[in-house]
């Protein structure tokens, strides 16, 4: 009677998660509530991180039937997955964003590309290290800081490293606030910090419409294999820029991107189980991707510094960061220390030309890094 | 096509090869912004008609 007790029991146990539970489940736990502390207590991207960090924390409860095939998290997944999300997710960001910065101060698309040294860097080391190239590509790209065309990239050249590779780019992007302001004060004066800058021209409405257009259409011709997402891009800032649509422009930038956010992140959360996560790559990878985002910041500033030996209107070099992409975190980081170099620095709208470009420069060396490998 | 040696010689060849051609397209794309400007010239958009839808 007992015996039969005892094996009824143990059949139970075996039922629940307790069962499966190991030492691994509760790093990630912790790893998840790490990034929902820092989203609420500290205001890290709180819209990115919750979703990612309370997904994290729920599929590391071993029983947690979210990620299996008929659970909610799995479909969220395939969205990531299958490339439906990061193009809507450009197509929102494209109806919120104003380009008028760019347009109106086009010598600083060269830091968009600039800032972009990151992406070797780690696409060299992790080919030192023993990964192949096309999984070298994926890892670099993190360096873009673009979630979005990280994800796209990465699907392209080595979608087994789509978990860590899109981790590694969210939770960085969310952390740029840490990761930056050391790297750029480190290579800055105080004077170049304090350094203002002229006011922006005035974009006019009909440059505002040609823009997505003229780039649409360039993109397509030159580089098709990442002109789903540049185009999506295009098309959300011409909903916003024609003033015809508004209904449309909205919905694109506010309740449709607020939806596929929360598929994004709980994607993306979902994919951080201990048994698939806990590896030697993924530290690698990780790894990685903070030498990525380092080299970025500081090649982007020394980009800066380097336009201000040929300029006769200097520029201030904390401009240079910004143009990593991640919009407008980026800029808004420039901003910030600035900001604080100078309380009269107010440098938002300059760092969004060059943030904005590097949106344009992820895309551009995502499409020559999948044209050389030959992947469409 | 040609294709790209999987070695770390590989690697450096895809990066200086994409760093310095990201450079030349962004660089296109800054003329393309620069030269977007002279459409004011010639025509004009009258945003209040926009919103109105004419």
């Amino acid at each position: 009677m007992f015996d039969q007790l005892l094996s009824l029991f143990k059949a139970l146990m075996g039922q629940t998660g307790l069962a499966h539970f190991w030492w691994g489940n509760l790093i990630m736990i912790a790893v998840g509530i790490t990034m929902v502390f820092l989203a609420i207590v500290k205001k890290y991207e709180p819209f990115l991180l919750i979703g990612i960090g309370f997904a994290c924390v729920v599929v590391n409860v071993p029983g947690s039937d979210l990620v299996m095939p008929g659970g909610l998290f799995h479909y969220a997944y395939q969205g990531v997955a299958l490339l439906i999300v990061p193009p809507l997710i450009f197509l929102g960001v494209g109806a919120m964003t104003d380009f008028g910065p760019m347009i109106a101060n086009p010598k600083l698309v060269i830091l968009g590309a600039g800032a972009h040294l990151g992406i070797f860097v780690a696409l060299i080391l992790a080919k030192l290290i023993g990964f192949g190239l096309g999984e070298s590509g994926a890892i670099g790209i993190i360096g873009g800081a673009d979630g979005p065309m990280a994800i796209f990239v990465t699907m392209k050249l080595a979608p087994h490293l789509l978990p860590q590779v899109s981790v590694a780019a969210y939770s960085y992007m969310a952390l740029m606030p840490l990761i930056q302001p050391p790297v750029m004060r480190l290579l800055t004066t105080q004077a170049e910090r304090e350094m203002g800058m002229a006011q922006l021209r005035p974009v006019s409405r009909l440059e505002k419409i040609l823009f997505p257009i003229v780039i649409a259409a360039l993109v397509n011709l030159f580089f098709p294999p990442v002109a789903p997402l540049v185009t999506c891009l295009m098309l959300g800032n011409l909903l916003r820029e024609v003033l015809l649509v508004g209904r449309l422009a909205e919905t694109a930038g506010g309740t449709l991107l607020n939806i596929i956010t929360l598929v994004l992140t709980t994607a993306i959360g979902s994919t951080m189980t201990a048994d698939s996560f806990l590896t030697v790559k993924t530290l690698e990878i990780v790894g990685l991707g903070l030498i990525a985002f380092v080299f970025g910041t500081g090649s982007g500033v020394l980009t800066a510094k380097t336009m201000n030996l040929f300029l006769k209107q200097k520029i201030n070099p904390l401009i240079g960061s910004a143009g990593i992409a991640s919009v407008p975190i980026a800029a808004r980081v420039s901003h910030i220390v600035a900001h604080k170099a100078n309380p009269r620095n107010y440098l938002i709208f300059h760092a969004m030309g060059p943030n904005l470009a590097g949106v344009f420069g992820t895309a551009i060396s995502g499409g020559i890094l999948l044209a050389l490998l030959g992947a469409r | 096509m040609v294709s790209i040696p999987d070695t770390v010689q590989g690697a450096v060849l895809i990066s200086i090869i994409d760093f310095i051609l990201s450079f030349v397209i962004i660089s296109g794309i800054g003329v393309v912004l620069t030269l977007l400007p002279l459409v004011n010239r010639k025509w004009k958009v009258d945003e209040a008609k926009l919103k109105q839808g004419h």
